[in-house]
């Protein structure tokens, strides 16, 4: 452990040269999709309460929980304060595209007030983070719920820098550990599970290919973190950078307060570094072992959280968890970009 | 010959240990020229390591095989086959690539995991730098094996929530354990028959032993195991 200690004093300054972006979800990051429907004129502004009650019964436009029924007039001197929205355009049933507002009221309702009817955009979906919301309201006002994270996640800002130094330490680990795998005749992959309750490493993996095809460093890991538990399979005895510490060890768990000595349970709760993104089978592997949070330097061309597939937010599985890539990403696409070159020799033999 | 008496033996203690460990019900074989090269059940409570599942047992099985031999793994792999009583998760599936297995068999799909499918199709995706694509062939009648992880997942993971107690419903236990023991058994059946189907098979003993007490399912195999 000593050269490490060495490194967090020579890197902690160095937290400015990365940005830990959030990896979200297809729904979070997607283009804001849009609609068409009929909106209208409300000339007369008192009638607006009441057109707004009876559009509503007549058209709940359920679907469009998310959107204002009305909007103020953007332009200055504009003949009519108000627009309300009619109904979908999808709604108005075989009707052309220009109508005439007695060919989509019934003819009991009341038409004080409204104007004829045009058609405009709305978003589709509920805006889930604030570049969704800002691009959607330019269309037509909508509601939006914010999730105050995300969007501080986004900016890249949800780090302090004393939580971006603890950051750097751990990546920079694995990436110590990387190398070491690299020397060794393996890929150079690094990762280390960390308990971010005590702020603790549990066990430090590389890449041990060599032996065992499937021992990507993710699995290593793994299986350390369960040997750190009293179980695990695997002995890397060979690998001396493959290590993990024991729970025995840790001074906070007789309680003084006479609580249950806390068990941890796979990877629950613990925050995992790896060098670059996981692989579908090692990303499958977090989501059975409950990783609290993933943090990876640079994405692969196959990886499962967030290229290929974003198995971390998937619906249908019962677990899911927080990404975020861009730690130390220059110098985790470095050992990648070895890699690469190795590749190339080797095909050019 | 394949399997001798010493092999049948020694199922059926693997079979005793998953009975008395309470893991998912979930058994498989790796067939190579009509031999099985490994066979696992879930390990996932024993071990504490989540990834255990049958399947990456099984695997480490071969790996010794090929290890003892001085066989060449990749070749060895290509001419395997995988056959495993419920759909292979997402990461069993890509590790199956990784190994380039060519085919696998499996009865019952995973509604909650499955990566051949269900949650997703890791087994036919464009995915060039994970291993190779390989054939799936669902099993007959799977609605009961399905319905069997149903009855197991009813159950509380002794280690997954701390604070509920843990109940089992004893009869139901056996039955999806029996299920592992007949999928223990089989492959001397489905190997003397040229890998036939044991599907069926196996669904057949999962009626019949869902229908009468454990002690006697237990009996009754024990009786059966004899006669074989």
């Amino acid at each position: 452990m000593e050269p490490q200690r060495k490194r967090r004093k020579g890197s902690a300054c160095d937290t400015d040269s990365w940005v830990a972006y959030p990896v979200l979800s297809d729904e979070q990051s997607q283009d804001v999709e849009l609609i068409e429907a009929f909106a209208a004129p409300i000339v007369d502004k008192k009638e607006t309460s009441r057109l707004v009650r009876e559009l509503n019964g007549l058209y709940p436009m359920i679907t469009l929980q998310h959107i204002k029924r009305v909007r103020a007039c953007k332009e200055e001197g504009s003949p009519h304060p108000l627009e309300v929205l009619v109904c979908l355009v999808s709604d108005a049933h075989g009707q052309e595209k220009m109508v005439s507002i007695d060919s989509l009221l019934p003819s009991d309702f009341r038409r004080d007030g409204l104007g004829e009817p045009f058609v405009v955009k709305v978003p589709a979906r509920p805006p889930l983070t604030r570049p969704q919301f800002e691009i959607a309201s330019k269309h037509w006002p909508l509601a939006f719920h914010e999730d105050k994270q995300v969007t501080v996640a986004l900016k890249g800002e949800l780090f302090s820098p004393l939580q971006k130094a603890k950051m750097h330490m751990y990546m920079t680990t694995a990436l110590t550990a990387a190398k070491a795998g690299r020397e060794g005749g393996m890929e150079a992959v690094g990762a280390v599970a960390v308990d971010p309750a005590m702020d603790r490493i549990i066990a430090v993996s590389h890449d041990c290919r060599g032996k065992h095809p499937l021992h990507h460093a993710v699995m290593v890991c793994i299986d350390l973190v369960a040997r750190s538990q009293g179980g695990g399979c695997y002995s890397y005895d060979q690998y001396p950078a493959c290590h993990f510490s024991s729970p025995s060890s840790n001074p906070f768990e007789n309680t003084s307060e006479g609580e249950p000595a806390f068990q941890p349970y796979i990877c629950t709760g613990y925050d995992l570094y790896v060098t670059r993104e996981p692989c579908v089978m090692c990303a499958m592997a977090l989501v059975h072992s409950r990783i609290g949070r993933v943090f990876y330097g640079t994405t692969s061309a196959d990886g499962a959280l967030g290229t290929k597939y974003k198995l971390h937010t998937q619906k249908d599985l019962n677990h899911r968890f927080e990404v975020y890539r861009g730690l130390l990403s220059k110098q985790c696409e470095d050992l990648n970009g070895l890699e690469d070159h190795f590749e190339k020799e080797h095909l050019k033999e | 010959m394949n399997c001798s008496f010493t092999d049948l033996e020694e199922n059926t203690l693997i079979a005793k240990d998953a009975l008395s460990n309470g893991e998912v019900p979930v058994g498989c074989l790796l067939v190579h020229q009509n031999q099985v090269i490994g066979r696992g059940r879930n390990q996932v409570n024993q071990s504490k390591n989540a990834t255990r599942h049958a399947e990456m047992v099984a695997v480490d099985q071969l790996l010794d095989w090929c290890r003892h031999r001085n066989r060449d793994v990749r070749a060895v792999c290509e001419r395997t086959a995988l056959y495993v009583t419920v759909e292979p998760c997402v990461m069993c599936t890509a590790a199956l690539r990784l190994l380039h297995v060519p085919v696998v068999v499996f009865g019952c799909r995973n509604e909650r995991f499955g990566g051949c499918g269900s949650v997703l199709d890791v087994a036919s995706a464009d995915l060039p730098r994970t291993g190779t694509k390989f054939k799936v062939c669902e099993g007959h009648r799977s609605d009961e094996a399905i319905q069997m992880l149903k009855t197991f997942y009813k159950q509380e993971n002794p280690n997954g929530d701390q604070t509920h107690t843990h109940t089992h419903t004893h009869t139901h236990t056996h039955c999806v354990h029996i299920c592992v023991l007949c999928t223990f058994l089989f492959p001397h059946l489905f190997i003397s028959l040229f890998l036939l189907p044991f599907f069926l098979h196996f669904d057949s003993f999962s009626l019949f032993f869902n229908r009468v007490p454990s002690f006697l399912c237990l009996s009754s195999f024990f009786l059966l195991f004899s006669f074989l």
